[in-house]
């Protein structure tokens, strides 16, 4: 049985029928087709599926389609703009943040959801607000660094 | 064009890092193809028993479900390994650890296969395990591979000079057992394949690899087909870390995909992933070393026991590795060592970061502190005086000619420490 | 005090390629374009640790152009040359020496082309700089690549080459282990401060400084990004990571039970390079994916012990284990 669904995804409007038991992961992936956002563990420990959900970070493996009825969702393929790379992007890549590039997205969008809320983070803020995302190619040295460069430029604009 | 001739030595961004950035770069499991289906695993859920029965007919007759792959669908040769082809890819007389595959279940969905693969009957009649490696080196235990009429698949002794002449001579002598646990690669990606026939007839698989040839000689093996005929393609890898160069999912994908003549992507889940694929290595490892008073280390001698589960795969290989660097980097004229690679019914062991490199220095590390401290030494100063360096012959008696950097390793992480060396004494003058 | 901190150290030696005589082989192939930039083909597929962009690193530089004028594919069976795993740090050494040797011999060809046009005697007479191939001692003759390249075509010359290398090893003797069976060998050595709660027995990583031995370093950056992971591995290791068995079942395949370092388990990391030139690699470079994960846990077992005086003599560390011996120590 299929249930309407309302969703604005990096700023697009779908309305879509999904089957209710469908994880909001699912339809991003499947429906939508944007398969940026990935899975790595089903059960919300390690943070690969990771969305900004009306501005909260949350794990799509664990909301159901149909809670996220209305939201307004950022998944990585909305991060950057007219083609330009988003600050975080850009940082990531100057600092090496990425090697095998599975909890990327989800990674980016965590530091995403902490640069929102609070403009300038320490580094222990920084690496809280990403222990949720597992990484285990970096270290994370790279992708703290990487964070605290956006916030060091922004504090010099 | 943009000439340079500073390629080398530059911190280039990586070229694979806008595509990942941006989320465009695809992993198997984000690939799909017009009419594809979806496979799932059924894998043993004992360590050793007997197959007595399989029904898979409930399975094949629920709405959905397009085909169940079993033994008797592999065309080839039913076997896989990197080093010996010891391993089913479908087993259906016998199962030794719960890695062992017993069925894909092919079907339009995912949750389909999935509640399909659940309708299938295995009447197992549990064997005699064994579950540890010192026992399973015992002559009566049960035999893994009972063709072999050994559960040893491989040992090697290194010898040099004479280790208790060494003990003799030796001021300070550390005696002790170390053990280094089971783990997992853990990379992100969870294993996923996509098989396909293509326009030539040929078979097409995507999966993230460690090696396209290598999957390619197994997956022609299995299929019984010329090599020519099969693709591999990598797409991107979400982290390998050794825990991809045994086959996981590409024979059976391939199987599935040529039995239901449609394109088959298989996505393992978490737990999944863990029964799937190699494990490092645990390792027992009793080691018994002795310095002079000058901390000059004159004899090692050890015995490591690496379990590598009910399969081959790298053992031979990790446990010479083992072997080969029992002693460190470290001069010693006297050296035994013996190393074994034992079969259990445990998941089996392979490749992992380090391959039989990592575990010994926990063990060998541990016996320097232990002999300095004994010595009112420092643990800088014992390692300087025992560091190989160029013109010097290892355990094995290789001569190393050139690039042997770790003198300057040492300088440069205790530099950074703030310790400071005397580079003709190896006295170290401060401590933190 | 609750809480007390001590430093270790650990040193290694790494074998890198398969080793002991087992077949190492990699090849790449190389076409150069009609504009002086290039395609190379090689099997070797990068897992995340960066091989894709090492490699282009290595064309370009032989080449004399920039990264973004060499194209790389790789990692299919239909159009790629076998080029080994991507495993035992060896694709660095093993297809970095692949396709420095596959540009060579495009290169040559273009050399002996423009021996011609150019009016010397052998490619010797030529040398070719930052894009540009010119007389030696008389500069001022001289043409660019792209120029040379073009007509090369136009003149039935085929810029392609095609480079194998294989890694020499040997067998080691099966009665006394007596033999080389690996080349090149790594190096490293770790120094690790932790801080050791002896109240709960709970082990935090403060500092760890990795000095790895890598020949040279092609790509810095991601000589620290392979250092920097492999301590996060070899911390997990040491501190929380273990299989647990039963009757040969896995109890704990899920990454609730099964723990990862997370960003909050990670020390300082200070990932250092010693570059020692091994003459066999391409522009001396030997490799870094494994040895930097070797020292991490033995240093760690060493700074617990200067921290609190106990011995784990096995792993994982977990504070149950820790607590334990604290525990038994006072007694």
């Amino acid at each position: 049985m299929a249930a309407n669904l309302n969703l604005k995804v990096n700023g697009q409007e779908y309305q879509i029928k999904v089957d209710p038991a469908k994880r909001l992961l699912d339809v991003l992936r499947e429906d939508l087709g944007l398969t940026g956002t990935k899975e790595g563990c089903g059960e919300g420990e390690c943070g690969t599926c990771s969305v900004i959900l009306n501005g909260k970070l949350v794990n799509s493996c664990l909301v159901l389609a149909l809670q996220a009825d209305k939201a307004d969702i950022l998944t990585v393929e909305g991060l950057a703009e007219n083609g330009k790379l988003h600050p975080l992007q850009q940082a990531f890549m100057k600092e090496g943040a990425v090697q095998c590039g599975y909890c990327t997205p989800g990674m980016l969008l965590a530091a995403k959801a902490l640069l929102d809320s609070n403009s300038s983070p320490t580094k222990e803020e920084i690496k809280l607000a990403i222990s949720g995302n597992i990484c285990r190619c970096t270290g994370y040295d790279q992708i703290i660094r990487a964070v605290e460069s956006v916030v060091k430029a922004r504090e010099r604009n | 064009m943009k000439e340079t001739n500073d390629a080398v030595g530059a911190s280039t961004p990586r070229i694979d890092a806008v595509g990942k950035l941006l989320g465009k770069t695809s992993f198997p499991a984000d690939l799909s193809r017009p009419h594809m289906l979806y496979g799932k695993v059924l894998r043993s859920i004992h360590g050793h028993a007997r197959i007595k029965d399989m029904h898979v007919r409930e399975a094949e007759e629920m709405p959905g479900v397009r085909s169940v792959v079993t033994a008797k669908d592999v065309p080839g040769e039913n076997s896989q390994g990197v080093l010996y082809t010891d391993m089913h890819v479908l087993a259906d007389k016998e199962v030794r650890s719960v890695n062992d595959a017993l069925a894909v279940v092919v079907a339009d969905t995912e949750e389909i296969a999935s509640k399909a693969s659940k309708l299938i009957k295995v009447d197992y009649e549990v064997l005699p395990a064994v579950f540890d490696p010192e026992t399973a080196m015992q002559e009566d235990a049960p035999h893994v591979h009972p063709e072999l009429k050994t559960n040893v698949l491989y040992h090697l002794p290194i010898r040099r000079g004479n280790v208790e002449e060494g003990f003799e001579k030796s001021q300070v002598i550390i005696e002790d057992t170390y053990r280094t646990q089971m783990v997992d690669h853990a990379f992100l990606q969870p294993e996923a394949a996509l098989a396909y026939q293509d326009q030539r007839g040929h078979l097409v698989i995507n999966v993230a690899t460690q090696y396209v040839h290598w999957d390619r000689v197994e997956i022609a093996r299995v299929l019984g087909w010329t090599e020519n005929r099969v693709q591999v393609v990598c797409t991107a890898v979400g982290g390998a870390f050794g825990g991809r160069e045994d086959m996981s999912l590409q024979p059976l994908v391939a199987l599935a995909a040529l039995k239901t003549g449609r394109p088959v992507k298989m996505i393992l889940n978490r737990k999944e992933s863990f029964a799937a694929h190699s494990k490092r290595h645990p390792m027992v490892m009793s080691y018994k070393t002795g310095v002079d008073n000058k901390g000059q280390l004159i004899a090692v001698k050890a015995k490591i026991i690496g379990d590598t589960g009910a399969y081959a795969s790298w053992a031979p290989n990790i446990l010479r590795k083992a072997a080969i660097h029992a002693v460190g980097p470290y001069k010693c004229p006297n050296v035994e060592i013996d190393s074994y690679a034992v079969y259990t019914n445990n998941p089996f062991a392979g490749a992992m970061r380090g391959f039989g490199a990592a575990q010994p220095p926990v063990a060998m590390e541990s016996q320097m502190d232990r002999m300095a401290e004994k010595l009112a030494m420092h643990p800088l100063t014992i390692r300087w005086r025992n560091a190989l360096e160029e013109g010097d012959t290892t355990a094995t008696g290789q001569f190393l000619g050139s690039s042997v950097g770790l003198k300057e390793t040492m300088l440069q992480a205790a530099r950074a420490a703030g310790w400071t060396i005397d580079d003709q004494t190896g006295e170290v003058n401060s401590y933190g | 005090m609750a809480k007390k901190r001590g430093q270790g150290i650990a040193a290694i030696i790494y074998g890198t390629g398969y080793g002991n005589g087992f077949p190492d082989v990699s090849s790449a192939t190389v076409e150069i374009h009609d504009d002086g930039s290039a395609t190379v083909h090689t099997g070797a597929v990068d897992c995340g640790q960066g091989s894709d962009t090492t490699l282009i690193q290595i064309a370009a530089q032989e080449l004399g152009v920039s990264t973004e004028n060499i194209t790389l594919i790789t990692g299919d069976t239909d159009s790629t040359p076998d080029a080994g795993t991507t495993a035992a740090t060896r694709q660095t050494y093993a297809s970095g020496n692949a396709v420095l040797r596959a540009v060579r011999v495009a290169k040559q060809k273009l050399l002996q082309y423009g021996a011609s046009v150019l009016g010397v005697n052998t490619p010797e007479g030529l040398e070719m700089v930052k894009g540009v191939v010119s007389v030696k001692g008389y500069p001022q003759k001289q043409m660019s690549v792209a120029e040379l390249a073009f007509q090369a075509r136009f003149s039935g010359v085929r810029l392609l080459g095609e480079g194998t290398f294989v890694t020499h090893t040997t067998e080691v003797d099966p009665d006394t282990g007596q033999g080389a069976p690996y080349w090149p060998y790594a190096f490293g050595t770790q120094i690790v401060e932790v801080e050791v709660d002896t109240k709960t027995g709970k082990v935090d990583i403060i500092k760890a400084i990795a000095s790895h031995d890598v020949g040279k370093a092609i790509n810095p950056q991601n000589v620290r990004g392979q250092i920097a992971g492999a301590v996060a591995q070899g911390i997990g290791y040491a501190l929380m990571e273990e299989v647990n068995l039963g009757e040969g079942r896995i109890n704990n395949p899920n990454f609730s039970q099964y723990l990862l370092p997370t960003s909050m388990d990670m020390a300082e990391i200070e990932p250092l390079i010693v570059e020692s030139d091994e003459p066999t690699g391409p522009y001396g470079a030997k490799g870094i994916g494994e040895p930097a994960m070797l020292p991490t846990a033995p240093a760690i077992l060493n700074a617990i012990y200067d921290a609190v005086g106990i011995r784990l003599n096995s792993l994982p560390a977990t504070p149950e284990k820790v607590l334990d011996l604290l525990v038994s120590k006072q007694e």
